[in-house]
């Protein structure tokens, strides 16, 4: 480099402000004072020079490999030889499923620790940094979260997923009479608020959970997308044949949720409902009005089947691993069961099903036995749902006892 | 209207006739999208005062409803003009990282490339992972008067757990693993947000600009097909969410102006951490180092990745500052910290 050249970029050097951060970590490797404005006047970029100093480059080096005239950088790559398990080639298992996060669960990849203890968002597998932030995580224990079946269930919901503005026939509609068609619209009001409600509920729990349950956020990530499109497959709905949107939703059951404050608890109130939902929305053709609505709730009962078995197996791996919690899951399901109760007993809630399930206000005598039959087949399966997980519940709350047989 | 508990005997329907405007929304070329619903009285034009339940917009207000604690109230705190138009885009544009990436073509690499690969992947199945945990911290903030706001949010929720899931699969799918965690790639300004707006300027705006400039230089980070491809269909799906909180920023900026210094000094604070980096920091060595060894197609060829490493990040910070202009706060320019400023252009 000439004179001239040389005096040009430190004319030029002068001009780059250099942050008080460069300076305090040139400061802390014990570089001279000087050495950046030298190292910017040689033609090295600020980027280049902050890139040195993040990469740890001390003042002797940084000085000797100045005076060299080098024109790179210094390197480190010591990321590439971190202690973690490599010559890992995942293969899709099953070709058509194409790969899984299932096939990924292979050496060291595959253990999920029974406690977790990295308070960062550290991938699990990856070599870990021993200096990092708390990212505020609270859910570290296996036990407490985990059912196997999120591995699968998370690759199954991508491939069932669905579209409400295009995979149902929305021309399809036709008028009908205005008591039914205003029992949907209040049926699905209900519904909608419900779901974008659990949707928001489960979303603020993804910030507790840690890294090392990955699988299973992944698979609550579908839950959340599949509610979304209950939401605003229920408001397209109750909106495109002559109704609109009625009263909202009985918030008792949905205020014990948020109430919950643990994960745990969260799971037990939530079990209640998914489970019941899954037998209403499967038995979904005796009160749907139309091929739309038929549709319609067999895509739904399909997404909520998924919800119901990670509760099921949610539960069933928490009560093996932590049996002295078991009794206490009662208190959950009561609470839950109750403020049910109190809403099946809403006309709001159960005249509109009674309407649909007789077709007709004139019927609803004929209803009302439909919607008993119903409502005792949700509170059998519910039971049936719980022993699965190994849970034998032996009274239920007697308000849901109640609101069943009216 | 009181809703009585009905008995056998008794019938109560007085929620049969509440309203007497009848609505027949009607399927657009795209079928029936949230659009083709957002009219009369549902219509987000339309959103009355909030208050603090879950009630969806247009419902009836139940009496005796019980609140959920704190929500956002004003429309201009969540809302973006384009939320419903995401939507629906993102609930066609789902794509399936087990089935939709050509694994097949993942072919042996020199085993530099592909440990800068799996390095690039382990920081971004890092980044994308607190990219879903920040949008569900404020789900529960949104109110249903704004649910399309809502709706959004939830596809992003799932579409960074595709993107998570993705680069764990890269990195584990061609004879490599897992390398170094990232550390101060700046992801704790967005979890640490305290406000909806803080939380989209800095993970849509800045953190989500800059991973969507990098995904753009896919076809050159990219070493085989299947990489090319995981970077296009993220890319995607970033421009969704970018393209929200371009939107929003704009939407408080015309309706809010008295918020702009505020704004401000989040970004100050953003551009401050991470090492000047911003929120998803390349710079971070391993990942700085990987990027190069990528871009220049290898070690000895590590100098001319720094060159192209360096375009990228001139990419990064133009855009940005484009983004922020479109949104209305084009005085950024003259803000930036100087590490980043060096590689802005001339206006």
């Amino acid at each position: 480099m000439s004179t001239g050249e040389a005096l040009a970029r430190a004319a030029q050097a002068t001009q780059v402000e250099i942050p008080q951060e460069a300076r305090d970590k040139a400061r802390e490797l014990g570089w001279e004072d000087g050495l950046i404005e030298l190292a910017l006047a040689k033609g090295h970029s600020l980027q280049v020079i902050w890139q040195a100093l993040r990469a740890g480059v001390d003042g002797d080096r940084a000085k000797e490999f100045l005076q060299a005239g080098q024109a790179a950088i210094p390197r480190d790559l010591s990321w590439m030889n971190v202690p973690t398990e490599w010559g890992i080639r995942a293969r899709p298992k099953d070709p058509a499923m194409g790969l899984t996060i299932a096939d990924l669960m292979i050496g060291t990849y595959g253990d999920v620790p029974d406690v977790w203890t990295n308070r960062s968002e550290i991938a699990r597998g990856s070599f870990p940094n021993p200096i990092v932030e708390d990212m505020g995580y609270t859910i570290f224990e296996k036990a407490l979260v985990w059912a196997d079946c999120c591995i699968p269930l998370y690759e199954e919901a991508i491939r069932d997923r669905w579209v409400s503005a295009t995979d149902l026939n929305w021309n399809s509609l036709e008028p009908l009479p205005h008591d039914i068609e205003r029992a949907v619209c209040q049926f699905l009001t209900e519904q909608s608020e419900r779901a974008y409600f659990t949707g928001a509920l489960w979303s603020g729990w993804l910030p507790e959970i840690s890294y090392g349950f990955l699988e299973l956020k992944l698979f609550l990530s579908t839950i959340i997308y599949d509610l979304a499109r209950h939401s605003e497959a229920f408001r397209k709905r109750a909106l495109a044949n002559g109704g609109g949107l009625g009263l909202q939703a009985p918030t008792d059951f949905s205020r014990v949720a948020k109430e919950a404050r643990s994960f745990p608890e969260l799971a037990a109130i939530l079990f209640v409902q998914d489970s019941m939902l899954y037998t209403l929305f499967s038995h979904g053709d005796e009160f749907a009005q139309n091929e739309l609505e038929r549709d319609l709730y067999r895509f739904v009962a399909r997404d909520r089947k998924r919800m119901l078995d990670y509760h099921i197996e949610r539960m069933k791996h928490m009560l093996f691993k932590l049996p002295d919690r078991r009794d206490e899951q009662n208190l959950y399901f009561n609470k839950a069961e109750s403020r049910m109760g109190k809403e099946w007993l809403d006309p709001a809630v159960s005249e509109p099903l009674a309407i649909l399930l007789g077709r007709g206000v004139d019927h609803i005598d004929e209803g009302r036995r439909k919607l008993r039959d119903l409502r005792k087949l949700q509170v059998d399966n519910y039971l049936a749902d719980l022993q699965k997980a190994t849970f034998v519940r032996k009274h239920i709350n007697g308000r849901l006892e109640q609101a069943a047989q009216a | 209207m009181a809703a009585n508990p009905a008995t056998e005997a008794t019938l109560d329907l007085s929620w049969l006739d509440l309203y007497d405007d009848a609505t027949s929304a009607e399927p657009g070329k795209k079928g029936l999208t949230l659009k083709e619903i957002n009219l009369g009285r549902y219509a987000d034009s339309a959103r009355g005062a909030g208050d603090m339940t879950y009630r969806m917009r247009g419902a009836i207000p139940r009496p005796g409803a019980q609140r959920f604690g704190p929500n956002y109230q004003s429309k201009a705190d969540v809302w973006a003009e384009n939320c419903l138009m995401l939507y629906e885009e993102a609930t066609q544009r789902q794509w399936s990282s087990a089935r939709d990436i050509p694994w097949d073509t993942l072919e042996p690499l020199p085993d530099e490339l592909e440990r800068a690969m799996c390095q690039l992947a382990t920081m971004l199945t890092e980044v994308e992972f607190i990219a879903g945990d920040v949008p569900g911290q404020w789900m529960p903030f949104v109110s249903a008067q704004d649910f399309e706001a809502g709706l959004f949010l939830m596809t992003q929720i799932m579409d960074e757990a595709r993107h998570t899931d993705v680069f764990r699969k890269r990195a584990l799918a061609n004879g490599g693993g897992l390398l170094a965690q990232g550390a101060g790639l700046g992801l704790r300004t967005l979890i640490e947000a305290r406000d909806f707006t803080e939380m989209s300027v800095l993970m849509h705006v800045q953190a989500e600009g800059f991973v969507q400039s990098m995904f753009r230089m896919g076809e050159l980070i990219g070493q085989t097909e299947a990489d090319k491809r995981i970077f296009r269909m993220s890319a995607q799906d970033e421009s969704r969410h970018l393209a929200f909180g371009v939107m929003h920023l704009k939407y408080v900026l015309d309706t809010e102006p008295e918020r702009r210094e505020e704004i401000h000094h989040y970004l100050d604070k953003a551009e401050g951490d991470a090492a000047g980096g911003g929120s998803g920091d390349v710079t971070f060595p391993p990942v700085f180092e990987a990027l190069c060894i990528l871009l220049g197609g290898g070690v000895d060829k590590f100098d001319e990745g720094l060159q192209k490493f360096l375009l990228l990040r001139k990419r990064q910070i133009n855009e940005y500052v484009h983004r922020l202009t479109v949104a209305g706060l084009g005085d950024r320019r003259q803000r930036l910290g100087p590490l980043m400023a060096q590689f802005l252009d001339p206006a």
